[in-house]
């Protein structure tokens, strides 16, 4: 007889642990509960299934129980919640939520994937109707059925996460009015300031309205109905408000048991997703993970960490060779109309949090040759550690191919690249696929002048801030300086600049400014053999400049 | 009153605008500048540019691999 596993969560984690599981020991008797209806239901896609992207239901549901155990020879109950465990006994304890009916399961080993739920404020008017947050099918399908109905004008989400604003897409392509209120200063908020505005404003170009730095103080309505969303500055009518400020992990029956949580409230597991409990396991989104940089615990509840955690504890459920998942970076993508967003590794911000000393580049390039139909342009911020030169993180956005540079990234950091290796990396290359210099590579190369001395850089945001007390030079033609500038700047094109050098005030510290930076850079080298001193470009150029321009 | 064509595919840094500044300057009042251009940020900029310069934009077709613009000189 085999051993006897059950697994609580049936949705991403849950399931690949019990294949995993019983291919790796088809003797073993595996259950699944769940208290969903629906198992192992693409969760990421609820968004594309709003705006009709996604047909329909069932195209987001990956398995039926009975394929599942029909593919596997494992029993799924679902609308069976475990609401206890007896860790003496090895028994748990399940609500038939169909019948009421009390079940108990005994098992050898547990295994816990609860996932995640979104968090609701308690807010005032949050019971309303047209008010739903974006986690499960059901969800999906009712502010489906509203939109679809025509019931729904005008719609605002709170919070500026992925899935707000993917749902934010979704209804604005309904035809909807959409408002984004996000309360910290900035959309996206695990992205670095200037890479996060520039998704904003994109999405700003794109008609939806957004109001950052800005707190939802209640909802109100008329006959049940959601009618406004009241923020500690305006007013904002709406018929549907999609809550979407974040999940928590669903740790309640962890706790319970008395299983250790870490710091940021998931499930500690160690490397085997072993729980401090003998016998109990712990995959996906109620779990911890570790970052692999920084090796401290983080809580990335991601499909793709899910899935990969769901495997190990599979394997060594088996009881043979063990397999370990040391960390992740918390890769991340999202897609926003035709902008992509990406990020692997740590921000500048976590990266100084956690005590690097970074130097960043932020560099616009394309995606392919310049020279090839259709490409795009894509910009990227990559992060390192000063002293061992070794990449932190890095972000990218564009209308381009962003997954390929960060998925780069992604492995570069895996395998404890330094920005000099990621500078000599042969990728593919042929016009339709990449520039000859690869975004990502000139963006090493960028990061390299900079660490070795032979650029000093200004970051959007230091511009910004500091722009009235600069010397600030725009080397672009005419034309281009007319569009719009940094505040306060004067035009003196690259190719005038040896002969109006003298116009400049060498003791004041300047900053030279280009379309995308390569100009300006040219520019430094000219004005420093004219001997300034106190020299630095714009990074990223204007295409890269997220704020007001004049 | 004359067709002006320009080429500024592939044109990046200086991009287009340079050029539809330059042939907006030597051409005429009631010359149209017809453009064809790669560079996406072009479609921003020559809106803006018209704006500031006051030459009217008379078509702006942003096709996926190409964007071409018309503008009559003022």
């Amino acid at each position: 007889m085999g051993r006897k596993v059950l697994v609580i969560g049936a949705v991403a984690a849950g399931t690949k642990t019990a294949a995993k599981m019983k291919r790796e020991n088809p003797k073993a008797e595996v259950v699944v509960v769940t208290k969903d209806e629906y198992i192992s239901y693409a969760g990421c896609g609820l968004p594309y299934y709003i705006g009709g992207v996604i047909e329909e239901k069932k195209e987001l549901v990956v398995k039926t129980p009975e394929d599942f155990k029909l593919l596997t020879g494992i029993d799924v109950f679902t609308k069976h919640e475990a609401v206890g465990v007896d860790k003496a006994l090895k028994r748990v304890d399940v609500k038939d939520l169909s019948t009421g009916e009390m079940k108990h399961y005994t098992y050898d080993d547990l295994v816990i994937a609860t996932g995640a739920s979104p968090f609701v404020p308690p807010i005032e008017g949050r019971d309303l109707k047209g008010v739903f947050p974006v986690r499960t099918v059901n969800d999906a399908q009712a502010i489906r059925e509203l939109v679809d109905q025509g019931a729904v004008k005008k719609a605002v989400v709170i919070g500026g996460g992925f899935i707000g604003l993917e749902v934010a897409e979704n209804l604005h392509e309904k035809g909807i009015e959409v408002a984004i209120v996000e309360l910290v200063p900035h959309i996206l908020p695990p992205f670095d300031e200037e890479m996060a505005l520039y998704a904003q404003n994109y999405m700003v170009d794109q008609g939806v309205r957004i109001y950052t730095s800005e707190k939802v103080l209640s909802l109100t309505g008329e006959a049940d109905n959601v009618r406004k969303v009241i923020t500690d500055q305006r007013e904002i009518e709406a018929d549907l408000v999609i809550m979407s400020v974040g999940v928590r992990p669903n740790n309640q029956l962890a706790k319970e048991i008395g299983l250790a949580l870490g710091p940021t409230g998931a499930i500690r597991v160690n490397e085997y997703m072993e729980t401090s409990e003998k016998n109990i396991y712990a995959v996906g989104d109620c779990a911890e993970n570790v970052n692999l940089i920084t090796g401290q615990p983080a809580w990335y509840p991601m499909g793709s960490t899910a899935n990969k955690m769901g495997r190990i504890a599979g394997i060594n459920l088996a009881k043979g060779e063990k397999d370990s998942l040391k960390g992740v970076l918390g890769t991340t993508i999202v897609k926003l109309f035709k902008l992509n967003a990406g990020k692997t590794g740590l921000s500048e911000r976590d990266a100084v949090k956690a005590g690097f000393e970074v130097e960043t580049a932020l560099v616009p390039a394309n995606d392919r040759a310049h020279y090839y139909p259709g490409y795009r342009e894509i910009i990227t911020k990559l992060i390192v550690d000063k002293a061992s030169h070794k990449i932190l993180g890095a972000q990218v956005v564009g209308e381009g191919v962003v997954d390929k540079p960060i998925d780069i990234i992604a492995t570069a950091i895996t395998f404890g690249a330094k920005v000099e290796d990621l500078e000599k990396l042969d990728l593919a290359y042929a016009p339709p696929f990449s520039m000859a210099m690869s975004s990502t590579i000139l963006a090493a190369n960028v990061l390299s002048n900079k660490l070795t001395g032979r650029v000093k850089g200004i970051g959007p945001i230091e511009m910004r801030n500091r722009a009235k007390e600069l010397q600030i030079i725009d080397v672009r033609d005419e034309g281009s300086f007319m569009i719009g500038t940094i505040p306060g700047a004067v035009n003196i094109p690259s190719g005038e600049l040896y002969m109006r050098a003298e116009e400049l005030d060498k003791n004041k510290e300047t900053v030279l400014v280009c379309k995308i930076g390569k100009n300006a850079y040219l520019a430094y080298l000219k004005l420093k053999e004219l001997g300034f001193e106190q020299l630095r470009i714009l990074e990223g150029g204007m295409n890269a400049y997220p704020f007001e321009r004049e | 009153m004359a067709d002006i064509h320009l080429n500024c595919k592939g044109l990046q840094c200086p991009g287009p605008i340079m050029q539809v500044f330059k042939a907006a300057k030597e051409a005429v009042v009631g010359d149209v500048i017809h453009v064809k251009v790669t560079d996406r940020g072009f479609t921003k900029d020559i809106q803006a540019w018209c704006k500031k310069t006051g030459h009217e934009l008379l078509e702006l077709v942003d096709g996926d691999t190409e964007i071409q613009a018309k503008i009559l000189r003022k």
